[in-house]
């Protein structure tokens, strides 16, 4: 009876009006974000630890990381919130309520694929022009979506039973952050061999090595990036759906 | 079963709630539960084996103490719970009036809100903007439909949720006890616009604890008692023992009198009854309604008995006598009982203090009592508490100033 496609449009319309609401910037600020970050980390890793140096354009290779990474832990934190944030709605109207997690994931997927058009932009003027790998970005910016939403329906039923989930979540992202090639790159023998193999079993590693290549690098990316980000957010969305619909009929009643 | 749109059945549901019999409330507890089985899980069935089916265009109340799990039924109609066991089927569009304006945002305007929330009650962005003039008429805010909802009072906030919950053209209506909706006025148009909706043959699910609103409502009653359906009927008559059984919500105390009888029968009542209006047998009065008590008595077989008094009286249900009196007193013909004779006593009463009361009736002779059933008959008077119940004549103040 309900129209899907519509309620999860009118849920992310809802979102992105609501949230820059009294905002002088607007939606700049998901660019400015990891713009200031991509700054700090500039900063850090040029001139302090010297580490970056050998990465032409170190700060456009840093926001190619940051945006989708950005996408990453903004989408979990918000939506992990939401079945407890509309507990009266949930109580007083039928919908499907998978719709409210998964549409704060597609809100800041709008806001990552305008940031990332931008970021294109300012690639084309620092000389990276965009070539026919580009492609490749937008199948990784999809494995992204889902992975985030499988992790997003299970994050968001598991903090109505145990409100941890949120406080773990902000202490798994920061170790997830430094496991993951997005101040790095993976394959340029920066990390040790064997440091480097157990990264690429990180389920994001994948996804952001294909946007890394097909951005910063403008070359196709390899094979092992496409089956780990093929698997992973299969895998994700899959025990997300699976954990969301084991869990629905029981969570409404813990509201 | 291929039913018609607003049709309503539920067969043999089961909810049950998970308790925790722990809700660590300090941080000390929570770390010792860590450590010790400290959430131990336990079960609440809030419905165990609720039956009952509603066809289209009935209007059907449910009603019962807190905690008998009518709001639970209403959830499970919905479709926000679904039952542990058992089966709840709907058929054709339902609205809900659970909670109001819940899905609103307030720091976006009332057309914002409504045409985000049409999407939660399953209309298109076509049908939504069609219905957007008549939502702001109803709601009376034609000239707010662009401010914020943050900047509403409680009772447009209130209102702009009903315009919208009731637009959609349901088959089903379910009505959560929300009617305290805005002024006065409102809750009329409110109560029309649902009556509205019964004239249409739209089918009515109503929760309320006041019953002259089910009565108005509704013609049929589900009485809900611990989670289990214990009366389903026409609600004059479902109403009538919930009130007697629960002192209808308005008094604590249980009757605290056992019926009792005496007298040398000699002449006796057979069978007693009470009728309200219409002769409908019932123990529910509404203020207006005359009270008939009919009785059947007998005696005198070998002679006729003469001057039998017929009384009658009403008392609290601590005891104490509120009214009494008799056909001698009041001047009306005393009776002659040979074999059978049937006799009526109608009252008129005003009910200043609405409750539970009880009927007593006697038959007596000259310094003989016949027949007495003392505190045999509950009754139920409804209407408004006339406060203050007691009236001031006079005061004065005294004070002897030094």
């Amino acid at each position: 009876m309900t129209d899907l496609p519509l309620l999860m449009k009118s849920l992310v319309d809802k979102d992105l009006r609501v949230r820059y609401k009294r905002s002088v910037l607007g939606f700049l600020w998901f660019l400015l974000k990891p713009v200031f970050s991509m700054v700090v980390y500039t900063v850090v890793f040029t001139r302090i630890i010297r580490f970056g140096g050998a990465i032409e354009n170190f700060s456009l290779f840093l926001l190619t990381g940051l945006l989708p990474w950005n996408f990453f832990s903004s989408s979990l934190a918000a939506s992990t919130r939401t079945l407890l944030d509309n507990h009266r709605l949930i109580r007083s109207v039928y919908f499907p309520r998978a719709a409210l997690p998964v549409a704060a994931v597609i809100a800041n997927g709008v806001h990552m694929l305008l940031a990332l058009g931008v970021l294109q932009l300012l690639l084309w003027l620092w000389g990276h022009a965009p070539s026919l790998p580009l492609i490749a970005a937008l199948p990784a910016v999809l494995m992204l979506c889902c992975l985030t939403s499988g992790l997003a329906l299970a994050l968001s039923v598991w903090n109505v039973y145990y409100r941890d989930v949120s406080q773990f979540l902000e202490v798994v992202l920061l170790a997830w952050f430094y496991a993951s090639p997005v101040i790095y790159p993976l394959g340029m023998g920066m990390l040790p061999p064997r440091v480097e193999h157990i990264i690429r079993f990180n389920p994001l590693s994948g996804i952001l090595e294909i946007l890394h290549s097909a951005m910063y690098s403008g070359t196709w990316p390899e094979a092992w990036c496409w089956i780990s980000g093929f698997f992973w957010s299969a895998g994700f969305l899959l025990m997300g759906v699976l954990v969301f619909r084991r869990y629905e009929p029981s969570v409404v009643k813990e509201l | 079963m291929a039913a018609l749109p607003g049709a309503v059945g539920f067969r043999d549901v089961r909810l049950d709630y998970r308790l925790y019999r722990d809700r660590s409330v300090t941080l000390m507890q929570a770390v010792m539960n860590l450590f010790g089985r400290g959430t131990t899980r336990s079960w609440f069935t809030a419905l165990n084996g609720v039956s009952f089916s509603i066809s289209p265009g009935e209007a059907v109340a449910l009603i019962g103490a807190n905690g008998a799990g009518k709001s639970t039924c209403l959830k499970l109609l919905a479709g926000i719970y679904s039952p542990t066991s058992g089966n709840v089927s709907t058929s054709g569009r339902i609205a809900s009036l659970l909670d109001l304006g819940v899905g609103f945002h307030p720091e976006l305007t009332g057309s914002e809100n409504v045409m985000l929330n049409g999407a939660l009650l399953g209309l298109s962005q076509g049908e939504m903007k069609a219905l957007m003039p008549e939502i702001a008429r109803f709601a009376m805010l034609e000239r707010f439909m662009d401010t914020p909802v943050k900047t509403y009072s409680s009772g447009m906030f209130m209102r702009l949720g009903f315009a919208l919950a009731t637009s959609v053209d349901p088959d089903i209506l379910l009505i959560d006890e929300v009617l305290a909706v805005g002024d006065a006025a409102f809750q009329e148009r409110c109560y029309d616009r649902i009556r509205g909706f019964k004239r249409r043959g739209k089918t009515i699910v109503f929760v309320s604890h006041d019953p002259d609103a089910v009565k108005s409502l509704c013609e049929r009653a589900v009485w809900l008692d611990s989670g289990a359906v214990r009366m389903d009927g026409e609600s004059d008559a479902v109403l009538g023992e919930y009130l007697l059984s629960a002192g209808g919500n308005r008094r604590v105390e249980r009757v605290s009198v056992s019926p009792r009888e005496w007298g040398n029968r000699e002449v006796f009542f057979e069978r007693v009854s009470i009728t309200g209006e219409g002769g409908v047998e019932t123990a529910v009065f509404r203020p207006g309604t005359p009270l008939t008590v009919r009785a059947e008595i007998s005696g005198g077989k070998d002679r006729p008995v003469e001057n039998v008094i017929l009384g009658y009286s009403v008392h609290r249900p601590d005891g104490e006598v509120v009214l009494a009196g008799n056909n001698l007193e009041a001047g009306f013909p005393l009776l002659t009982v040979a074999g059978r004779v049937s006799a009526a006593i109608t009252l008129r009463l005003t009910t200043l203090e609405p409750g539970n009361y009880i009927l007593g009736v006697s038959l007596t002779g000259n310094e003989t009592d016949y027949h007495w059933q003392d505190y045999c008959y509950p009754l139920a008077l409804l209407g408004e508490r006339m406060s203050p119940p007691l009236r001031l004549e006079k005061v004065e103040f005294d004070c002897e100033c030094r």
